[in-house]
């Protein structure tokens, strides 16, 4: 009994000498990894501006500054208004307002209403001209409701290759409400639209300094009132069940579900019935794509002169991974949750693949709760990095009508309709005791 | 013989605590806390209401950037600043001589800024040493 003691002591002796060696080995490796990869402390700050290359983080770069009503949120521009949603608030289908990214066009914004003077106004091709004042629009009309993703344009700009000018969204130019208000076409019938009508434009309380008839000074967009999504479009006095913030257009904005953020005018005042095409500058020059698939061209064909435009209507099918951001390491081993977010301006999100090799391979996650067509969808997987290493996940979404995300990029001169795959490299580390 | 296994417990134990030394060492580093300060945003205060029809959101901040020093910044910081910020020229990646002068020639001809021809000249001219592709800092 002794002497296997003993054996074992000085068996385990030598191993015990053998880990210390191999310890002390292991604490110079790590000093010279310490000596090498600098630590989170005394890492560099962000980068101050992004480019000629694609900018490789999924927001904007710009500094977090908190404007009225608002949580800190990523500053693009002080002057109009523009700031961009942060990653994590994306971890929610319904993206709090006061998270909710922001996007004026001209400088002067409203600061303040006064409800007692404003009125919402119903003019031009009309029968009956009517002015509502939000107390009318809570009374006369019964109130409806639609969960819709809301969209810049621009949003992921700061992906394209060339870069183009415009403002440098990360993916943050988006946001998910549900909104509340007084359906459109009431509102056009009670002033009963004249025949000959084309198209109703919308514009709101922000002004610019720009000359008069410049689109520097005003802020004009319209549909035609054919667009079946006439019938779809709500003028939202309640966002998420609350007021709308002043940066997201309060007291009422446009909401046509579907269909990207250049229409949704905020702080809508003004609605015109129009007997002949809106030819003001952000329906004519303004917003306009290519009319090529996923409205996607070249420079060169730009220059060339080869490029018929559109006005930009419907979003494209996108998926995002929100959760995990690559901002930890996963120990090896460790099962954790992969989940985020999809949406498609054509119809509800049917599918959601995820790969964990950058898209050789995908899997069906599981979709969470269904709000609507136009809202976002929530998707979840259970996912373990199995050894130590990187791992590149990927999220590909498939909306109702089939349309499925690629992994090519868009090119356009304004930085419109970007969808590719996204991609985010995840880090496991090795989990192993014993110093391996 | 006891001698022997009394030398080989004291280097037992001399190892023992070396390795646990080593080991804590190893596996955790803590109270580092870097010379980098902290990033704070002050919280905004919640204002005083009256319950009159006024729904006011206050001001909005202003972040005036720092532009590059140089020939042409006070025109820039005149002319452009009508419209919008000049956070509007910082946050753009740096772009191609060809394209800041298109931009210019845009704000112009087609937003209407009212920029006498030499002082264009001299705002392109701006853009394009401090905020292209071969020359931006920062």
């Amino acid at each position: 009994m002794e002497r296997e003691t003993h054996a074992v002591s000085r068996r385990s002796a030598l191993k015990f000498l053998g880990a210390a060696g191999g310890t002390l080995a292991l604490a110079h490796w790590t000093h010279a990894e310490r000596a090498t990869a600098p630590s989170p402390d005394d890492a560099k700050p962000l980068e101050t501006f992004t480019g000629p290359a694609a900018n490789p983080h999924w927001n904007s770069i710009g500094p977090y500054v908190a404007e009225p009503q608002k949580a800190p949120l990523i500053l693009l521009t002080d002057r109009p208004v523009q700031l961009e949603t942060p990653r994590h608030y994306f971890r929610t289908a319904f993206t709090p307002n006061e998270a909710f990214y922001v996007r004026w066009h001209l400088a002067e914004i409203p600061n303040a209403v006064d409800l007692t003077e404003w009125k919402l106004r119903i003019e031009g091709n009309v029968n009956k001209p009517l002015a509502f004042s939000l107390t009318d629009l809570l009374q006369k009309f019964k109130p409806a409701s639609v969960a819709a993703v809301n969209q810049c344009s621009g949003n992921s700009r700061s992906r394209l290759q060339p870069r183009v000018p415009g403002g440098q969204w990360g993916n943050g130019a988006m946001g998910n409400a549900l909104w509340t208000g007084v359906r459109l076409r009431e509102l056009l019938d009670a002033a009963g639209v004249k025949s000959g009508s084309l198209q109703v434009q919308f514009e709101g309380l922000d002004t610019g300094a720009g000359p008069k008839g410049f689109g520097s000074s005003r802020f004009q967009k319209s549909l035609d009132l054919a667009n079946p999504v006439v019938d779809e479009t709500v003028v939202a006095y309640l966002m998420n069940g609350e007021a709308l913030p002043m940066l997201n257009g309060f007291p009422v904005r446009l909401v046509v579900p579907g269909y990207f953020a250049t229409y949704w005018t905020k702080s809508l005042s003004w609605i015109r019935v129009l007997d002949t095409p809106d030819d003001n500058f952000w329906m004519k020059t303004a917003y306009r794509i290519p009319d090529t698939p996923r409205g996607t061209t070249t420079p060169e064909d730009l220059k060339a002169g080869k490029v018929k435009t559109i006005p930009i209507e419907r979003m494209p099918v996108r998926s995002f991974l929100v959760s995990p951001d690559g901002s930890s390491k996963i120990p090896a081993g460790l099962g954790v949750t992969l989940s985020g977010i999809a949406f498609s301006g054509y119809g509800k999100v049917v599918k959601v693949d995820v790969s964990d090799d950058g898209g050789s391979h995908w899997h069906a996650a599981e979709l969470g709760e269904d709000h609507g067509p136009y809202s976002f969808r929530g998707w979840q997987t259970s996912w373990t990095p199995k050894t130590p290493g990187k791992y590149v996940i990927a999220t590909r979404a498939t909306d109702e009508k089939g349309n499925v995300q690629p992994d090519e990029p868009v090119w356009n001169a304004g930085g419109y309709l970007w969808n590719r795959i996204e991609k985010q490299e995840l880090v496991a580390g090795s989990a192993n005791g014993g110093g391996r | 013989m006891i001698a022997k296994r009394w030398k080989i417990g004291l280097l037992l134990i001399g190892t023992a605590t070396l390795l646990a030394g080593g080991m804590l060492y190893a596996q955790l580093r803590s109270g580092s806390y870097g010379s980098r300060n902290a990033v704070s945003i002050p919280q905004q205060p919640v204002p005083e209401f009256s319950a009159d029809g006024k729904y006011d959101a206050g001001a909005y901040p202003s972040f005036t950037p720092e532009l590059a020093p140089g020939d042409g910044k006070v025109e820039v910081q005149s002319f452009c600043a009508t419209c919008h910020s000049t956070r509007y020229i910082i946050m753009q990646p740096p772009l191609p001589g060809a394209t800041w002068d298109a931009e210019v020639t845009k704000m112009i001809k087609v937003y209407g800024a009212p920029i006498p021809e030499a002082t264009a000249k001299r705002i392109t001219a701006y853009l394009q040493e401090h905020y292209a592709p071969e020359n931006r800092k920062e």
